[in-house]
């Protein structure tokens, strides 16, 4: 990765975005966003315990989970293709929490040295 | 003396007491001969146990969050631990203890519990100073890259089809040979020059 604008670039071969580009993704690639993904884990892996933490015990404490959750799809209506049945489901509020759920979760499990290899894998 | 090496991931921290294998000219402080290992989880009781139960245990949580991940039906039971999970949030641990009538130990623990434990194993597995034996990790292996009976069933897919294939034809075909009769020949010959 040379710099951030490549990275940029990169994210626009998500088909679920709004400036989606068709351009094959190259393996190396593929690689190097696994590894930015897993170290970007590793460091945010104190925020992602306590948002899942906030929604084990949402009754006491919920501001977090409903901070992120907020937040979260306020990023998928800036970015993302509304228009997408895919799109859709990460919205609604009734289905998205499985989605959100497992998200941070596969990333908090991917926090070790070979996190690169288990995030592949469960990909 | 025994050697100690902690492992801590903020609620969970894994503690593993064992001595060097000296024959191997290790280091003093390195562990290979594992003698007890324990398990703290904040507010959850203590879990121990010795190298045999260490590796199923760790298996059992590798291989349960894969298929939490993987949508697939989290229940993971064997004969040292099962693990279900009650919903999203929830993961119930039954420990059944190997020694004689001792009861099971019921452990419900959440999604940061399970991440941080198994973070601890991960630490495990990668540090220099332990070395558990092969099958404590040759065990994880995630369900793509195993060779199991799905995988025998797609080569009998690919292979049977075309033996098939081939047997029936020799099968058909070999109804339809002819084999040389020279009685019948003679009477043949015979029928043309009656002479």
């Amino acid at each position: 990765m040379p710099n951030k604008v490549t990275i940029w670039k990169l994210r626009n071969n998500n088909p679920l975005r709004k400036s989606y580009v068709s351009t094959n993704i190259k393996l190396n690639e593929f690689d190097a966003l696994i590894r930015i993904t897993v170290e970007m884990s590793k460091y945010l892996y104190p925020y992602i315990r306590e948002i899942l933490k906030s929604k084990e015990n949402i009754e006491e404490n919920s501001v977090i989970w409903n901070d992120f959750n907020k937040r979260f799809i306020e990023l998928i209506k800036e970015r993302f293709n509304i228009d997408s049945m895919r799109v859709k489901k990460l919205l609604n509020q009734d289905e998205n929490d499985e989605i959100i759920i497992k998200s941070l979760l596969v990333l908090s499990f991917c926090i070790s040295n070979q996190g690169y290899q288990k995030l592949k894998n469960f990909l | 003396m025994q050697n100690k090496l902690s492992f801590h991931q903020t609620s969970a921290s894994l503690e593993i007491i064992g001595l060097p294998d000296y024959s191997n000219n290790e280091n003093k402080d390195q562990i290979s001969i594992i003698s007890q290992w324990k398990l703290t989880i904040v507010d959850k009781p203590l879990i121990e146990g010795k190298i045999e139960h260490l590796g199923p245990i760790m298996d059992a949580f590798y291989i349960y969050s894969n298929l939490l991940i993987k949508n697939e039906t989290p229940i993971y039971e064997s004969k040292l631990i099962d693990i279900k999970a009650d919903n999203l949030h929830i993961h119930n641990i039954v420990l059944k203890s190997s020694k004689p009538n001792v009861n099971p130990l019921n452990i419900k623990i959440g999604n940061t519990s399970l991440s941080d434990t198994i973070n601890c194993f991960d630490q495990l597995n990668e540090s220099s100073k332990v070395r558990i034996k092969k099958t404590v990790v040759s065990n994880y292996i995630p369900k793509k890259g195993r060779f199991g009976l799905n995988s025998k069933v797609k080569f009998l897919n690919f292979i049977m089809p075309p033996f098939i294939a081939i047997f029936s034809l020799i099968l058909c075909s070999s109804t339809f040979i002819y084999f040389y009769n020279p009685i019948e020949d003679k009477e043949k010959n015979e029928l043309i020059n009656p002479e």
